[in-house]
């Protein structure tokens, strides 16, 4: 692949605890063009994002290796200013996460802590980067009231003109528009349209539509590993893997490495339910446990109930004809 | 360095110093009360009564005192837990988790537990005028009692609030009725925090003074009748510290420091319960 | 109905008759205070009883202005201390420590919560009052010879010593409480200021705090009311001679608590003295009840949020 590089990275390793979530990752990352990270939840799709401006720094227990890049410059070299490395890369979140102050404020937010104060400026600044969000014409009329009160499609927008009024270069999104009705998602996607001749934007989704209309570059990932990584149509029309080929047409790749098994079948009610918590209690952050069960009530209440303090239910499916199996991973601690 | 590294460093700076100055703070008080307390410590002073003339200076101990305190702490844990349980229960069982009832029982234990124990001791000591009995054992406990209730009560909350709706519902679904789930389900899930609980409130009851000092009055005896006055290690250590006399203000300091290494000794084993049975308890 | 049921339905009578109970125990104690303290309230107006700084049992005065002034002249000190050390603290532990550190802090603040009043006494004669003494006050008032530093008791036991004692008593709650509130405020929020290339401290100051203040505040209105009402602590530093007004923090203080604590043993001989006393303790209960709901209350409504 022949481009612009932007962000480059070399022989990333993360660690969660003992878990590793990113797998020896190599790539560039192409200048003023749109890169997608699609992949299968729980794949690292997220942390990759968040290492590019070292948020993953803020999550106890994480441990990093390995070089990124940004204009040529090492981010994770010691001497590196980290607030600055921030304010070039503006952040979009699933959930759009607006500040506790106005509008204005938080459009203003960013350049008013690196020290612009003149009013004028400002004004001009949050009028312009408003309009580039393509949120002006809605909120002019009330600048000074509380963000808090916008539909979450227009917070996201204004999440998007807080993050280009750092005056940034990156712009990262993090499924985006995945909290958004249909008509705010697709507001979002014209806007990243628009402003890739200005920005590099990586985003990562679960939406393969998503990532086939606004993609010119996508990467694969699956357990931490990079996939495969090449121009849109390439990898759309024609994926090198079997993995991408399944991925891409809906079908579920099987694989996790399982650290514990807890067997249910046979036993009833408050007994196989106490056998599960404790189970879930013993679960290391990063052991996967596979649940196997006989019971078909409990495979579709225990799913929803067992979701607590960070652990995610990665697959459910039947074994055989009275044999289901339940496999839960613990994330984290429970606290994000 | 520019001008915000320096504003960062400055309250960074300033958050440590404070921090310091709490932990700092009750290192300070034990190494002190332990430092006073120890060399005026005596085998006499936790195995004898005073003597005539103690208070001046001659022969005795207190052990009134330590045995006054934990009979009247035990005694208002006791009471206290009589009552909080079933407030406890009644709030997490019977009324759901939204219900108008539940909140204003919840915001009254908080204010409750906001009211000095000093106004608790003026309460305590006008029901006894009432009711014709003189400070004694009884009325101490009933006082402090009051007092540890809202400890008691929230603190066990907190932890039958965390204990999942459906092991509540798997104990329903088996016919079980609320009283049952109570006492069979909720009651062994919840023991540890419940033994926290109880543990705290008595931590604070063997502590409290100003609560006892109108109600359980003072005397150089033994606890032994329920109706007669009871002497307590906090009013012990003020009323020797209140006298002229160095020698008997040194004792007074031995006395706070065998009042700290229950309250620690307290304070310890809660924990150490709490953490014991947490391996065996479903969250 | 059978056995299980009908024994179900009792004990669910019985439950509900206790929180009845507790629902109006605040009541309760208000009103048994309140007819205990009617006596006085008949004989004298209550403005001029709170507004008088004459107190002279033996002939028929009980004006309490000096022991309220006490109190808030103690209660304030103590908070000017307290509130800034609390604040930076729970900061400290909620923005800064790492979480392994902070699971071992909270059984340490607990602790400090749970020591004897009457420790902190002790604490305070051995310690705080000695330093007062020997070096504060000599400092303060050749250094600074004016309001609030010229007294002439020199021998420490005053209301600075008591306000510092009843500060590091209070600060564990106002730390503990401020805790939650920091805790509750959302790690994405704190990420968001941070993506944005805020640093720590702007993203405190301009985000956390502001999203976090009621609580903050709460905190410090449940902290103040703690420090009205604690009593054998400050009784034993705060010197608790009568004062009619505070001029000095070297001058001794007389709090209201202090005052219920000490005349135990001779209300009763004297003709209304009992009754005035128990309006002291109605007046703490009023106050104290009011404080906690004010705190109580911020606190339950930014918890529904």
């Amino acid at each position: 692949m022949k481009f612009k590089t932007h962000i480059s990275i070399k022989d990333l390793n993360v660690w969660y605890e003992k878990h590793q979530v990113l797998n020896n990752i190599n790539i560039d990352i192409p200048d003023k063009k749109i890169t997608v990270i699609i992949g299968p939840s729980g794949c690292g799709k997220t942390t990759l994002l968040k290492s590019f401006n070292r948020l993953i720094d803020l999550q106890d227990g994480v441990m990093v290796s390995g070089q990124v890049f940004v204009d040529g410059e090492n981010i994770y070299d010691e001497k590196i200013e980290v607030t600055h490395l921030r304010k070039k890369m503006g952040l979009l979140s699933q959930r759009p996460q607006v500040l506790p102050m106005s509008i204005y404020d938080n459009v203003a937010y960013s350049p008013r802590i690196h020290g612009l104060k003149n009013k004028k400026k400002l004004d001009e600044l949050v009028e312009h980067e408003l309009n580039e969000a393509g949120l002006w014409n809605e909120v002019k009329e009330r600048l000074s009231g509380p963000a808090s009160k916008l539909s979450i499609g227009q917070q996201q927008r204004l999440c998007l003109a807080r993050g280009l009024a750092a005056d940034p270069e990156i712009i990262l999104g993090d499924e985006p528009t995945s909290a958004l009705d249909p008509i705010s998602a697709e507001k979002i996607e014209q806007r990243f349209l628009d402003l890739k001749n200005k920005y590099t934007i990586v985003l990562v989704t679960h939406n393969l539509r998503q990532a086939k209309r606004l993609a010119d570059y996508v990467i694969f990932l699956y357990l931490g590993n990079i996939i495969e990584y090449g121009k849109a149509d390439e990898i759309f029309k024609n994926p090198k893997y079997s993995k991408t080929k399944d991925y891409l047409n809906g079908k579920f790749i099987e694989e996790h490495k399982i650290d514990k098994e807890l067997n249910l079948k046979g036993t009833v009610c408050p007994d196989n339910f106490v056998k599960t918590k404790v189970a879930l209690e013993e679960l290391e952050v990063g052991q996967v446990l596979r649940i196997i069960i006989d019971y078909e009530q409990a495979v579709i209440e225990v799913p929803k109930t067992i979701e607590y303090e960070g652990h995610k239910v990665l697959e459910v499916k039947s074994i055989n004809r009275t044999d289901w199996e339940i496999i839960i991973e613990k994330r984290n601690d429970g606290e994000i | 360095m520019d001008k915000r590294k320096i504003e960062e460093n400055i309250f960074k700076g300033l958050m440590i110093f404070s921090t310091f100055i709490i932990f700092g703070s009750i290192v300070f008080i034990l190494v002190t009360i332990f430092l006073k307390g120890f060399p005026a410590l005596s085998f006499d002073m936790i195995t004898k009564t005073p003597k005539g003339g103690y208070y001046l200076g001659k022969e005795g101990g207190i052990l009134n005192a330590i045995l006054g305190s934990i009979v009247l702490g035990l005694g208002a844990t006791l009471f206290a837990f009589l009552i909080s349980v079933p407030i406890v229960f009644y709030l997490n069982l019977y009324l759901k988790r939204k219900s108008k009832l539940a909140f204003f029982i919840r915001f009254s234990l908080d204010v409750l537990w906001g009211i000095p124990s000093i106004v608790y001791g003026a309460f305590g000591f006008v029901l006894m005028v009432f009711f014709g009995f003189g400070a004694s054992l009884l009325a101490g406990i009933i006082t402090v009692g009051f007092l540890i209730i809202p400890i008691m009560a929230r603190s066990m909350d907190e932890v039958l609030k965390m204990i999942p709706q459906e092991l509540k519902e798997a104990s329903y679904a088996l016919g079980a009725t609320k009283l049952e789930t109570a006492v069979k389900v909720i009651f062994k899930q919840a023991m540890p925090g419940i033994l926290t609980a109880v543990l705290l409130g008595f931590g604070r009851a063997i502590g409290d003074a100003a609560a006892v000092l109108f109600t359980a009055g003072f005397t150089d005896y033994l606890p032994y009748s329920l109706f007669k006055p009871v002497a307590t290690l906090p009013l012990a250590i003020f009323f020797q510290l209140g006298t002229p006399f160095p020698e008997v203000q040194e004792r007074g300091y031995a006395s706070a420091l065998i009042l700290t290494i229950i309250i620690l000794f307290i304070n310890i084993s809660a924990r150490m319960l709490a953490k014991k049975f947490n391996k065996n308890i479903v969250k | 109905m059978n056995t299980r049921k009908f024994k179900d339905a009792i004990a669910k009578k019985i439950m509900f008759s206790f929180c009845v109970f507790i629902l109006s125990l605040a009541f309760l104690i208000g009103f048994i205070l309140y007819q205990k303290a009617k006596p006085i309230l008949g004989v004298q107006n209550l403005w001029q009883l709170l507004l008088s700084g004459k107190w002279h049992p033996t002939t028929g005065q009980f004006g309490m202005a000096g022991f309220i002034l006490g109190t808030l002249w103690v209660t304030l000190i103590a908070v000017f201390i307290a509130v800034p050390v609390s604040i930076l603290t729970s900061l400290y532990l909620s923005e800064y420590m790492p979480k392994r550190v902070k699971e071992f802090t909270k059984p340490v603040i607990d602790l400090l919560a749970g020591i004897s009043p009457v420790i902190y006494g002790v604490w305070g004669v051995i310690a705080v009052v000695p330093f007062v003494r020997d070096y504060l006050m000599p400092f303060l008032s050749e250094n600074l010879p004016f309001f609030p530093f010229v007294s002439d008791n020199y021998t420490g036991f005053c209301a600075l010593s008591g306000g510092i004692v009843l500060a590091i008593m209070i600060s564990p709650l106002m730390v503990s409480v401020m805790g939650e509130v920091l805790g509750a405020v959302s790690f994405e929020m704190r990420e968001t200021s941070l993506a944005l290339g805020a640093t720590r401290w702007q993203t405190i100051k301009f985000v956390v705090l502001k999203k976090a203040w009621p609580g903050i505040i709460a905190a410090i209105i449940l902290g103040i009311s703690r420090a009205f009402g604690e009593t054998i602590a400050v009784l034993m530093v705060a010197g608790c001679s009568i004062q009619e007004f505070p001029k000095s923090i070297f001058d001794t203080a007389y709090p209201l608590p202090a005052l219920i604590a000490n005349t135990y043993g001779e209300m009763m001989s004297i003709p209304l003295y009992d009754s005035s006393v128990l309006l002291a303790a109605l007046i703490l209960l009023v106050v104290t009840i009011l404080f906690n709901i004010i705190g109580w209350g911020i606190l339950f409504k930014s918890e529904n949020e």
